[in-house]
């Protein structure tokens, strides 16, 4: 009995070393195949494209242009792989965990740094500089991009920006002879004044769901001006600024926004706005599609987030989409041929006119349907005000992101159950960026 | 006033429990397929229609054709039939194992069978990738088939188990006195007096493998060997929902569902009552 038991153990754990083995030989080769390949330029290719947010609107976009790719480059086939928002990160990790990652892929500026640290994504500066269009693209969404990785390569092109601003119903402002807020003060004031619970109305939603800590970090900067978000070491999350914000910011619920905000997540925030029941919320130019479908063109207006105090817009650096090619891609020349054909112009023009987002390629900034699309013109005049201030988000740190997740989304709904102060929700969050940022420097030696 | 207190009494301890949890469960139901019969426009307009004012199949037609239903139904009718095949030969042969032949480490067998189910299936996922990766089964249906049987057999056999300790022990051993090996008294002699609990671990196994979805994802990376659940998120995008063909999308899916039940009912419910009384 126990002889059989020896025996099952020995062959199991032989049988593990070998699958082991294997793995990493195959890593290796895996990562040296990128590097020393060079296409043959009428070869037969198949290539694979991750969309990271891939739905009803955006799947049939990304198939149009890549029958468009197609059709110029016969030779090369796209296989297109949608992936749902909410669980692509996750399929991204798996694939580069098992070094099984696609050709092509939209990703999110945020995952750069990640991506680039986990060495899975071919640097693109050799390619982008010989392109012919280098020049058109957003110069300074390129730099951002280099800047928030370790070794300042350029790892994502990007195809797309957005901007975080206020949709408010200018018919409910009108009626109400209120001012369109420009500053902090209008809008504290006119979410007070829109407020009526006799006709079921809230001035302004609470994204305090799943989320919502993007927003409200852009909300919080947007009122204090500051744009280091860690300076020497140190946050400015717990700025008093911020902790004179959040109090004004949090005092509204409930007295003028709806209960259920604690628990509102993008769907259910966007649907009090499109069914009517509150004046304001904020949200980026991306949801213009859905305000469209819901509400009369008179009935919705997208506007800049406030002024800070001394009269400055302030947006997040580096709200981009970009595409990227993945070190372990056996035709890296076809697959630079598909990003740098996603960010031409044509392409460009069609993805963010359908999405109704900026495109960052300057060519398209002069067409028609820039120039008749009020809400992107609000983005415009924010990004093109010489005194605009752009924060930097540390998309760098590999924790960035479930810090916001874990510390800041479930924070925020402490705060507004009243089971945690504002300084100690501010102190958590800025002490938990600061570990990060101490464990990132001592990884790099900075 | 016997009687009337009788009526009284089943009123508030039966009839409004039984239609306020019927409201719970058949109005989400009835409004996915109220949404499935109306236009895009109708879907978000207020007042709201309670009943779809021009009904209209184009949701359908679009899940099916457009979205790629047909596809997706299929490759998840595929996997869920051989998921609950390989399931129940190995669980009867296992929870015959269990119920049939004593060993040492019997109980802590049992108990290892059941801690299997604790493990968050999340955390699987990185580590299945690479071996099928390494077997050259990524987006193979396989890769799935193999996942659901290896996570529902644990439990399934724990089900096997207390159906086959219920069939008398003597059964088969009239059967072994008569001629019949082991084998022949399973298959001619338990097999059949086994129905009902076959029937209750099939629902289970092929329900859990057509609702699945984050593990259907991450083993797939070709659009066309997705399954129904990652089809249904295809309705969903950041900014934009297709309710039409979302909810014409969960109609869809839910009819093998609803078939099943209803032809599986009876033996659900004797099946279930076995394996709580093993």
């Amino acid at each position: 009995m126990y002889k059989k038991l020896l025996k099952t153990v020995a062959a199991t754990s032989m049988a593990a070393s070998l699958l082991l083995a294997g793995c990493s030989k195959d890593t290796k080769d895996a990562n040296a195949g990128a590097k020393e390949k060079k296409d043959d330029p009428n070869e037969k290719v198949t290539l694979t494209f991750w969309d990271e947010n891939a739905g009803p609107q955006r799947t049939p976009i990304w198939e149009e242009l890549i029958k468009r790719f197609h059709d110029k480059n016969p030779n090369i086939t796209v296989e297109y792989v949608g992936l749902p928002k909410d669980s692509a990160k996750q399929k991204y990790d798996a694939a580069i965990a098992a070094n099984d990652t696609p050709d092509v892929a939209s990703v999110q500026t945020s995952w750069l740094p990640e991506f680039s640290l986990r060495e899975a994504l071919l640097p693109l500066d050799s390619y982008f500089d010989k392109w012919e269009d280098k020049e058109k693209i957003n110069k300074g969404s390129l730099d951002f991009n280099k800047k928030i990785v370790a070794d300042n390569k350029l790892y994502g092109i990007p195809y797309t920006q957005n901007l975080d601003i206020l949709w408010v119903r200018p018919d409910w402002f009108k009626e109400a002879n209120v001012q369109i807020p420009e500053n902090w003060d209008d809008f504290f004031g006119a979410v007070e004044k829109l407020a009526d619970k006799d006709k079921n109305r809230y001035g302004y939603t609470i994204r305090g769901g799943a989320g919502g800590s993007f927003q409200l970090q852009r909300m919080m900067y947007a009122y204090s001006g500051i744009n280091d978000y860690i300076k020497d070491g140190k946050s400015t999350i717990n700025d008093p600024k911020h902790a004179e914000f959040l109090k004004k910011y949090f005092a509204l619920y409930k007295k003028f926004t709806p209960q259920s905000d604690i628990t509102n997540d993008y769907k259910a925030m966007i649907a009090g706005f499109d069914t009517g029941a509150v004046a304001m919320v904020q949200h980026n130019i991306g949801s213009f599609g859905e305000h469209s479908k819901a509400l009369q063109p008179d009935q919705f207006q997208a506007i800049p987030l406030p002024k800070t105090a001394d009269g400055k817009y302030v947006a997040e650096g580096g709200n981009t989409i970009g595409i990227s090619v993945f070190k372990g891609t056996k035709h890296p020349d076809a697959a630079w041929k598909l990003a740098s054909f996603l960010n031409s112009k044509d392409s460009q023009s069609y993805w963010n006119q359908q999405v109704g987002q900026i495109p960052t390629n300057s060519e398209v900034l002069g067409e028609d349907w820039i120039k008749e699309s009020p809400h992107i013109q609000t983005a415009f005049k924010v990004y093109d005000d010489k005194d605009t201030v752009l924060y930097q988000p540390p998309f760098y740190l590999p924790e960035y992101r479930s810090i916001l997740d874990t510390v800041v989304d479930p924070g925020t709904q402490a705060v507004l159950s009243g089971k945690m102060t504002i300084e100690e929700f501010l102190n958590e969050w800025a002490q938990a960026m600061e570990k990060a940022q101490a464990q990132y420097d001592e990884h790099f030696k900075k | 006033m016997n009687g009337a207190q009788k009526r009284l009494d089943k009123l508030f301890t039966f009839n409004i429990p039984i239609l306020i949890m019927l409201m719970f469960t058949v109005f989400p139901l009835y409004w996915t397929i109220n949404t499935a019969f109306k236009h895009e426009g109708d879907i978000l307009k207020r007042p709201l229609q309670y009943v779809p004012a021009s009904p209209t199949i184009e949701n359908f037609v679009s899940a099916w054709t457009n979205v790629g239903f047909a596809t997706y139904f299929k490759n998840s009718l595929i996997v869920g039939i051989c998921t609950v095949v390989i399931v129940i030969i190995l669980s009867i042969l296992s929870g015959y194992a269990l119920a049939r032949y004593r060993f040492k480490g019997k109980r802590a067998f049992l108990l290892m069978l059941l801690c299997t189910q604790f493990i968050p299936r999340s955390m699987l996922i990185i580590p299945l990738f690479i071996v099928f990766k390494h077997l050259g089964l990524i987006s193979h249906p396989l890769s799935l088939i193999l996942t659901y049987a290896a996570v529902e057999i644990p439990f399934t056999t724990v089900l096997m188990n207390g159906f086959i300790s219920n069939v008398p022990r003597e059964l088969e051993e009239a059967a072994m006195i008569d001629g019949c090996n082991r084998m022949q008294a399973l298959r001619y002699v338990i097999f059949p007096l086994l129905v009902p609990g076959i029937v209750a671990t099939s629902v289970f196994t092929f329900i859990y493998t057509w609702n699945e979805f984050l593990l259907a994802l991450m083993l797939t990376n070709q659009q066309g060997r997705f399954t129904l659940p990652v089809g249904l998120s295809y309705m969903m995008g950041e900014f934009n929902i297709n309710y039409g063909a979302l909810a014409a999308g969960s109609v869809i899916a839910l009819i093998p569902a609803v078939i099943l039940f209803s032809y599986a009912q009876k033996h659900l419910v004797n099946g279930l009552g076995g394996a709580v009384k093993g």
